[in-house]
Formats: C-alpha cells, structure tokens, sequence
C-alpha cells in the first residue's frame, strides 16, 4: 500500500544531487541572469536519475510513478528554487509517452513544453491544420536554453526543434533571473502525436506546480521563523512580539491547508480520480498555492524588515521567485472563472 | 443491540443511522442555529439514549458503542444532514469520556448510567468573570470542612446550566503554588442549598448561558474528580475525537449551503461578481476538507494529536465567519430581521452571523490558540 511512500524517498533522495540537502543557495544565486537562467549540466544530471521518465507510462518504457512521487520531488526543488525546467520536461514526457525521444530523456538535449494560448484562458488548443501550426504559445519555462519544445494542441503533440523555419520565440528576463518565453508558430511544419491524455497531463502539471510553490512556501517560512529567533530589537527577539506570532500562525495554517490539499489531491490523481473532480481539485490546488507563496514572500519580507528588500538576504530569492512562477499555470482569475463552472458541476 | 458497528461497511452504518434519525426523529425544529432547552430537546435525547446512540464513543460495556473516528464521523454528518437538534451532550461528550480516564469505579457506576437515561443533565462550570481565556485563574473557592467540600464564588457563560441538575467546576484548593497547580475539579448538585443561577440573554435574545452562583455550598468529598488539586490536569485531559471534529468543514459546508440559497433567493447567484467571492469560499471549504482528512486518518491510525490540531478549529471558525459576513451583505436590508424572513430560516442570514461569534471565542479563543500553535508548534520565543 505505500509503496508511493517508498517511491517518494528514493526520489527525493536522488534529487539531492541537484538539491543540496543544507539548503545552500550558491549556485542558484550565481546562475541568475546567465545565459538560459539555468545551467544544462544540471538538466542532464536530473536525466541520469531518470526524473524526466516519472511519468511516462512504464508500458511506453518510463518508470510510471504517481502524482504524489511526483509532488514530493517538487517540493524538493521548489525549496531549492531549482531553475532548471525539471517540471516543464516531465511534462513533455507525459504528452508524448512512448514517443519521447530518449536524449530528452536522458537530459542530453533540453526539452520544455508550451501548451497555454493565452493568459486569459487556460486552453491549450492551438492551431494546427494541413500539417502546419500557426499561433502562440505564452509562458513557456526554460525557452532560452531549449532545444526542442513539445507543442500541444488541440489535435495532439508536435515535437519542434528551435531551429524550426516558422518558429520565432521572444523570451523576456523575469525576477528570478531566468527568461520566460513566447512563441510564434506561423505555417511551422509539423508532425502531430495524438494525445488523448492532454487534458489530465495538464492538470498533472499544474498540480506539480502547485506542489513546487508548497516547497518553495515552506522553506521561506520557515527562513523567516528561524530569523525570528535570532534578530532582536529592544531587546527582545522579534519572534517574541504577539503581533508577529499571530501573523505567523497565518502563514503557518496556509502552508498546511496547501500541502493537505496538494497531497490529497495527488493521491485522488492515484487512485483515479473523476474528471469533473480531476480538474475542479487542480485549479483549487493552484489557486491556494499561489496565494500561499505570495503571502508568505510579503510577510516573509515584512518581518526580515529593512533586510528583507536587498538583494543579498536569502529570503529574496523567494520572492523573486514567487513574483516569478506563482501565476504560471493559469492566472487566478482565469482559475477562479473556470472553478465556477467546474464547481457547479461537482457540488 | 451491542452490535459491532466498526464491522459494519461504512454505507451500511451510513444507512442505518439515516434509517433511525429519518424514522425516530420527533416532531420539533431542524436545522436550528440556536440550541434547544432540555424541555424542547429531550424526546430526542431519549430516543437516541434507548437506540444506544447517544455515547457513541463510550466503550460498550458502558453503554455506548465504542466507534471508531471514521464511523463517528459518518453519524455526525448523518445527524447533521437531516438536520437534527444538538442534545444536551455536555455529558456524553465532555463528563462521561472525562470519567472514564479520571473518575473512581464508584463515580463510574454511579454517574455513566445516569447520563445515559436523561436522569442527569449536566453543565459546564469552568470560566468565571476574571477567569475566561485565562481558565486557570479561577477564584471559586472550595474549602475542605470535616468530610465535605465547601465551596464559594462563581461562574459564568455556563451554556444551558438553567437545564443542568449538575455541574461540574473547576475550583482554587490552593492558593499558595502556581495557579495551574491550585486548581480541583468537582461535582456538584444544582439543586444543593445555596447554588443559584442567572440566566444571561445573548444578541440573538436567547438565554442559552447563565451565570451559577456558589454560596456556602456543600458537597461529600468523593465529589472530586482525580486527586485533589488535580484538576488542572483532569480538565485539559484530551477529549478525543471532539478536538479534531471541531475543525470539520461541515457547519461551514451548511452555511455555504445557505448561502446559495440566499443568492438564488436574492437573484444574483449567476452574477459574476457574487460568484467569484462565492467560488473562493467553496474552496476554502474543500481544502479545509483536505485538510480535516489529515488528522481524521491520524486519529484512524491511533496517532497522537499534537497542538497543531487548532489550525483547524482557527480555520474552521473563520471560515464560518467569512461566510457569514458574506450572507449578510446578500441579505441587504432583511440583514437585522429578528425571525426568518418568509418563515424561512435558510433566509435568515442575522442567525448565522450571530452563530458565528461565539466560536472564535468559546473552547479556546482564536487569540490564545494562536498563542499557543506560536510556542508549541512554531517553538517561537516568550
């Protein structure tokens, strides 16, 4: 029965080699602004430990593990604010099963996946017709330094090299020191991959997200705890102020209403949830998530004071990230409009 | 009648309790936001004590039917579902469970049984006017005279102690240690000379407290409760699966219901603006779910409840409010109505802002349980 518990250790025990365990920041920090915003080497150790095969069916020659394996690896790199697109190729792995190519795979070549449209909508139809894509794709992690992305559409999955004649891509620095990406697609020959799972790998996705952001909510809180231990003022420790133990508790009751949903989210996704569910229990899952770490990047901010604004604190790089990934997935009023719909449908 | 209900498949212990609740129920109110007094409540208070439903974790041999966390769950939805009156349950839920971890066989054999036939109602006497979040500084004195206690001062917000023939308190038997550690807990008869109550009327115009007044009062010795200055200890005693069910997102389930209700009612359920405050709320409700869930397979698997429990409470209760800060803004003018508008209660959005105050405050104000999660859970400094 908890073999996924089993699962979980292992993973989370591998992505320590991209991770460190005492939360040394360094390399994320010297990354920022170079190049991609992430380092390839990195992406080829993440494929050596097989994290890209998660979620490619064991059938389809993957390790088919579960959403909760797959989460509690997030969280892992949420916490330490990985910028390598690990979620982004896990994802293409899902799409195309069977026809992931293997030195995507194996981290050899970097492949990211764009599947949303628009910011207001959380489709991912596309245009495709007569062998050819035409149309955008917004928000894609990692762009910069791919070299192949997976583009969904309504009709299925292309496999688009960046070199492709028909595809420009604009990237735009962000916050955390990465780029994200759009792309043009005009009369872009391509082949499309049939995938009917599309739907639920999206959901997927957005649920690993949410589950990155829990890491990386966790960890900030628990930074500015540690800081309220030891910074004093009037000679106390702030962390002895009520005012601030109260604001504390807040974060704390957030934190643990993300990761209870996120979790039992993850095993519903396991144990075959219904789709109505599947998407109404996603979109839930990221609309907390992203309020979690907003929350917690601003109180994080407030209590580590004058600190908490320069760029050398710890905590600020969690900021920045949070600026940076907590809306991805869908913008909680797209989310908020379509859980209208699908909570009626469920309740 | 001892029947395993543990054994029973969760659908089927599901259908029973519906079955009992949809055919036994007496004729009197459903859905009431304000607790019913014992001359209202009691025919339903003896139908579940004669089906043996009235202790449901009560071990069997004490006359309750010994559920497990899950089960218990299912038949406090049931009840609530059908919308079912809460009982006087001061007894089966806070003495009986209480007794059976601190109390004498004697106390046991004495006291169990009387709950379980509605011959003893019991009241809560534990804040005072100094002495509410800060509990332990009661000032109710009892006074060791020969072999009886005799007992001065106290207490208040006693809910329903106008119906209670006993009360139990929590009274100073040493004024020279820590306050914490000068504390008995006692039983006492209301009807014993010089025990006299107030009743006190709250914002909805309901007396469901009172104040219970102690002058010269005398009880036998045996009427304590573990040792004598004990009580500290005996009343923070767990109370089972109480402190987890507390933060179930039922109540704010039901008042979300009602909300809708209001919406439609109102005619701007399908108006976006309505619907995306609401959308947030049912969120709240189905994550507060996910989260309950957790310490439900906690109390499953027989695992310790930490401190950490009242985040659901806090949440729980909050949620609540929010929700019934929404309701009233819906309700518009019809807000301040004293008696349901269109004699219906599920309009009635002043009850359910008015069932929402007390519950940030009573059984551990919001403020001190975050006090407390602050050092125990967060280990953060005095």
């Amino acid at each position: 029965m908890d073999d996924w518990t089993e699962n979980s250790r292992m993973i989370v025990d591998s992505a320590r080699a991209i991770v460190p365990a005492d939360g040394n920041l360094v390399r994320v920090r010297d990354l920022r602004g170079k190049d991609a915003g992430f380092d390839r080497q990195m992406v080829a150790r993440a494929g050596e430990l097989g994290l890209f095969l998660m979620r490619v069916p064991e059938e389809a020659g993957g390790l088919g593990l579960g959403m909760r394996e797959t989460c509690e690896l997030m969280q892992v790199l949420g916490a330490g604010l990985v910028p390598e697109p690990i979620g982004s190729t896990i994802m293409a792995g899902a799409l195309l099963g069977a026809a992931f190519p293997q030195d995507a795979a194996s981290g050899d070549t970097v492949m990211v996946t764009a599947w949303q449209d628009s910011a207001s909508s959380l489709h991912f139809d596309g245009v495709f017709g007569a062998g050819a894509l035409t149309g955008e794709k917004i928000a894609v992690e990692g762009a910069a330094g791919a070299d192949f992305f997976a583009v969904l559409t309504a009709e299925g999955v292309a496999i688009v090299p960046r070199d492709r004649a028909g595809l420009t891509i604009s990237t735009a620095a962000t916050l955390d020191g990465g780029q994200l990406a759009r792309l043009h697609l005009k009369d872009l020959q391509a082949e499309m991959i049939p995938c009917p799972q599309a739907a639920a790998v999206v959901q997927d996705a957005s649920l690993a997200h949410s589950a990155y952001l829990l890491g990386l909510s966790d960890r900030a809180f628990q930074i500015t705890l540690d800081y309220m231990k030891v910074r004093e003022q009037f000679g106390r420790l702030i962390g002895s102020f009520q005012a601030l133990q109260h604001r504390a508790t807040e974060m704390k009751i957030q934190l643990e209403l993300l990761r209870a949903t996120v979790m039992a989210t993850a095993a519903r996704f396991d144990t075959g949830a219904e789709a109505a569910h599947r998407a109404r229990d996603a979109d839930r899952c990221k609309l907390r998530a992203a309020e979690t770490a907003m929350l917690i990047a601003r109180e994080a901010v407030q209590m580590h004071g004058a600190m908490g604004i320069t760029d050398e604190s710890e905590i600020g790089l969690y900021v920045r990230k949070a600026m940076t990934v907590a809306n991805l997935f869908g913008a909680p009023p797209a989310v908020r409009a379509r859980l209208a719909t699908t909570l009626e449908a469920v309740t | 009648m001892t029947a395993d209900f543990n054994a029973m498949s969760d659908d089927e212990f599901r259908t029973m309790i519906r079955d009992f609740v949809e055919t036994e129920y007496p004729g009197m109110p459903r859905f009431s936001l304000e607790r019913l007094h014992w001359d209202e409540v009691k025919p339903w208070y003896m139908k579940l004590s004669q089906r043996g439903f009235l202790c449901p974790t009560w071990p069997v041999e004490h006359g309750g039917m010994n559920l497990e966390p899950g089960k218990h769950l299912i038949m406090v939805e049931e009840l609530e579902r059908f919308g079912a009156a809460r009982v006087h349950d001061i007894g089966p839920v806070m003495l009986g469970p209480l007794l059976l971890k601190h109390g004498t066989e004697a106390q046991k054999a004495h006291f169990l049984p009387r709950i379980l036939s509605g011959q003893d109602i019991w009241a809560q006497g534990y804040s005072e006017p100094g002495a509410g979040s800060d509990l332990a500084a009661v000032r109710c004195e009892a006074v060791q005279e020969g072999d009886e206690w005799v007992i001065n001062g106290q207490k208040t917000w006693t809910t329903l102690g106008m119906d209670a023939n006993w009360i139990f308190i929590l009274v100073r038997t040493d004024k020279s240690v820590k306050k914490q550690a000068g504390i008995s807990f006692l039983l006492v008869p209301m009807d014993a000379p010089g025990v006299t109550t107030r009743n006190i009327e709250n914002l909805a115009g309901e007396a469901e407290f009172c104040e219970v007044f102690f002058d010269d009062v005398r009880v036998p010795l045996d009427h304590i409760v573990g040792g004598v200055n004990e009580g500290w200890a005996v009343a923070k005693a767990l109370l089972g699966h109480e402190r987890v069910f507390i933060g179930a997102p039922r109540l704010s389930a039901a008042a979300l219901s009602r909300l809708e209700h209001l919406a439609r009612h109102a005619g701007i359920w399908d108006t976006p603006i309505f619907r995306d405050r609401f959308v947030l709320l049912q969120c709240d409700v189905l994550d507060l779910g996910d989260l309950f869930q957790t310490y439900l397979d906690k109390l499953q698997d027989g695992a310790a409840i930490g401190a950490d429990v009242a985040m659901l409470k806090i949440f729980q209760s909050e949620l609540y409010q929010r929700i019934s800060e929404l309701s009233m803004q819906i309700a518009g003018p019809d807000s301040g109505l004293a008696q349901p508008p269109h004699d219906d209660r599920r309009l009635h959005a002043a009850a359910t802002y008015l069932s929402a105050r007390p519950i940030t405050i009573f059984g551990g104000s919001t403020e001190i349980l975050r006090n407390v999660l602050s050092k125990a859970v967060l280990g953060l400094p005095n």
